[in-house]
């Protein structure tokens, strides 16, 4: 079991590298070309360069989820939420840990961030910015569901992420480094599985209860009556 | 050891805001004025203006009160700054002589920057605007003798060389040969990242100055020559903004502009001679760590990110310091005048197709003539000569050396 404590943002001084393109000037101290992103990965056949590139977009999903989850953590108005979030953030942490993990097993380097990286961190940033930028547009009711439907997304692209390993895990012949990889999977895909159902069982739980609740968020509702409100949320 | 913002105090936010007469302070003799302290007070003033309009620009993509209201406090204190900043700026200095100051900033912040810049792209992209913002100090010191009668050397000191860069009318290009590639967020060096955020403010304060002053003048080659120039600012700022990595969010980059402000007062600090203005630096400095610790809590509030994460454990412990270029001006001069861009690329104008957009946006703004030629011209047929101060020798650049002189 992954104990470390793994990087949350690759930067010049944990040894960030990046692959140099036309639009994207990489210090040359800092470039990793595409032959050395995951090199052991060539031994079982794989597209290593493609293959170490998901692996580093996987890497800054679960890097991007724990910032999602202290975030919600400290945000949310309901303590079971809280809970919840705190515990999968630990979890989600401890994946990203793995991930590192993975890819120094495989030759390459838990500091590389692909350009495949960067686009999910756009879209990961972007996820958690919408939680936060437009919350004066919702009452603290609806401003939970926002934080929770984050996690949801979050959590969907987790799972599949790690489904789509253990496909490719399937596919890879016998030896180490399907080893790796099966251990890896073994070890995360579970937790990954209860995220979402967790995610997705909540968001109908807590949109059914408002559903058929007499307490309306209105304007002439109060935030305090509110908050009092979304404390309770999930309480038995 | 560099400065670690994080853990200084500084002044709290709340504790930062100045009365009217803390706003309005005496201004610096523009005849005992080192032309250095001029240059840093001009920098600090464009760094000010654009953490202001950066919050402003963040405000108007939140509708989160809380987020806002720390927003407009901030911004109000870095308005305020602003204020004793540019306050220190003499009424009895003319636009014109401000705006030599403004270029001798350009010039040897660029050169300063260039020379310590570890990135071979972002280096390049500096040495390439540095020799257009050269020649506009040429330019501006002509204008100066033409109207005024001055000598900008009593401005510059001979600190900064006086003479052609790559010549202001072949400056002008399609507007996408102005924009370039950028740094890589997750690796870039702090210090590559302090040089880009500083010339960004940098030259669209330089931009914002011209905008503004250009109808200061009634005479047409004075006006002329403004629009003309502030076009190029414009182009630099588009030049510049390139370089920085859009995968940032707006809470980062509001981090990251609290630091660059802090290095930067810091820098100050470490070499301004005259005391009042010192400790203006060093009160400043206090602030930005204040201002810092509030954009701090709201990244791991709002975005779950602990500031250790991206802020450096240390800045540069170089400050960026103002002093004399020359050699290295001269060196590029020599080297690079006859660059151009392609796209995200600087190519030899002789490689240019005769197709290359870059000719036809050239006849297009230069069909009437170019009112930085007509300076020259209009200057030499009253003085006798062009203005230059070449203190270490005949221009590098045997095509740009001055012809009057060429001919004794």
């Amino acid at each position: 079991m992954a104990t470390t404590t793994p990087t949350l943002t690759p930067t010049f001084a944990t040894g960030a590298t990046a692959k140099p393109g036309d639009v994207v000037r990489v210090d040359p101290r800092r470039e990793r070309p595409g032959d050395q992103v995951a090199p052991g990965l060539a031994e079982v056949g794989l597209n290593h360069g493609f293959v170490g590139d998901v692996l580093s977009a996987m890497l800054t999903h679960e890097r991007c989820g724990r910032h999602l989850y202290r975030s919600v953590a400290t945000r949310t108005n309901n303590p079971v939420l809280r809970r919840k979030y705190e515990e999968f953030g630990g979890e989600t942490e401890r994946h990203a840990t793995i991930l590192e993990d993975l890819v120094t097993q495989l030759g390459g380097d838990p500091q590389y961030v692909s350009p495949a990286a960067r686009a999910v961190e756009g879209n990961d940033s972007r996820l958690l910015e919408a939680t936060y930028l437009l919350a004066g547009s919702v009452d603290v009711m609806t401003q939970e569901m926002v934080m929770l439907d984050a996690v949801l997304l979050a959590e969907s692209m987790d799972h599949a992420n790690w489904t789509t390993l253990a496909q490719l895990t399937e596919s890879l012949p016998e030896g180490p480094v399907r080893a790796s990889f099966a251990a890896a999977v073994g070890d995360v895909l579970g937790e990954e599985e209860d995220h979402l159902s967790w995610a997705r069982d909540t968001k109908a739980r807590l949109t059914v209860m408002q559903a058929s609740s007499k307490a309306m968020a209105t304007t002439a509702t109060k935030v305090e009556e509110m908050v009092d409100t979304v404390r309770g949320w999930l309480s038995t | 050891m560099g400065l670690n913002p994080l853990e200084h105090k500084g002044i709290p936010v709340e504790d930062q805001v100045r009365s009217w007469s803390d706003l309005n302070p005496q201004p610096y003799d523009k005849h005992a004025v080192d032309p250095y302290t001029r240059t840093r007070v001009i920098l600090m003033n464009g760094i000010e203006v654009e953490s202001i309009l950066f919050s402003h620009q963040f405000a108007r993509h939140t509708d989160d009160v809380d987020l806002k209201q720390k927003l407009a406090l901030s911004r109000r204190i870095e308005a305020q700054q602003q204020k004793v900043v540019n306050g220190l700026n003499p009424g009895d200095q003319t636009p014109l002589e401000t705006t030599i100051g403004y270029e001798q900033v350009a010039v040897d912040l660029t050169a300063w920057l260039a020379r310590h810049e570890p990135n071979p792209y972002l280096h390049q992209a500096l040495d390439f605007a540095l020799l257009e913002d050269f020649d506009h100090l040429y330019r501006y010191a002509n204008l100066y003798e033409l109207l005024d009668g001055g000598n900008a050397t009593e401005l510059t000191e001979h600190l900064t060389e006086i003479t052609p860069g790559r010549p202001t009318i072949v400056e002008h290009r399609h507007p996408s040969d102005d924009v370039r590639g950028h740094f890589e967020t997750h690796t870039v060096d702090p210090l590559s990242r302090l040089h880009v955020m500083t010339i960004v403010a940098a030259e669209q304060q330089t931009m914002n100055f011209y905008m503004n002053h250009g109808t200061d003048w009634i005479e047409p080659i004075a006006r002329g020559l403004y629009a003309e120039i502030a076009l190029i600012e414009e182009q630099h700022v588009t030049h510049y903004e390139s370089l920085l990595d859009p995968l940032d969010s707006w809470m980062k980059m509001l981090v990251f502009h609290e630091l660059d402000e802090i290095y930067l007062y810091w820098s100050m600090l470490q070499q301004e001679q005259d005391s009042r203005i010192r400790s203006i630096w060093e009160e400043h400095l206090d602030m930005e760590i204040g201002q810092l610790h509030v954009a701090c809590d709201l990244l791991r509030r709002y975005e779950g990110v602990e500031p250790e994460e991206i802020v450096p454990a240390e800045l540069p412990d170089t400050p960026v310091t103002f002093e004399p270029n020359k050699d290295y001006v001269r060196s590029v001069l020599a080297e690079q005048i006859q660059l151009q861009a392609d796209g995200l690329e600087f190519v030899p104008v002789d490689d240019l197709p005769k197709s290359h957009r870059y000719f036809a946006y050239q006849a297009k703004v230069n069909a009437g003539g170019a009112p930085s030629e007509q300076v020259i011209d209009a200057n030499r047929d009253k003085s006798g000569r062009e203005f230059r101060d070449e203190t270490e020798g005949e221009h590098p650049v045997v095509d740009l050396r001055d012809p009057v002189s060429a001919r004794r």
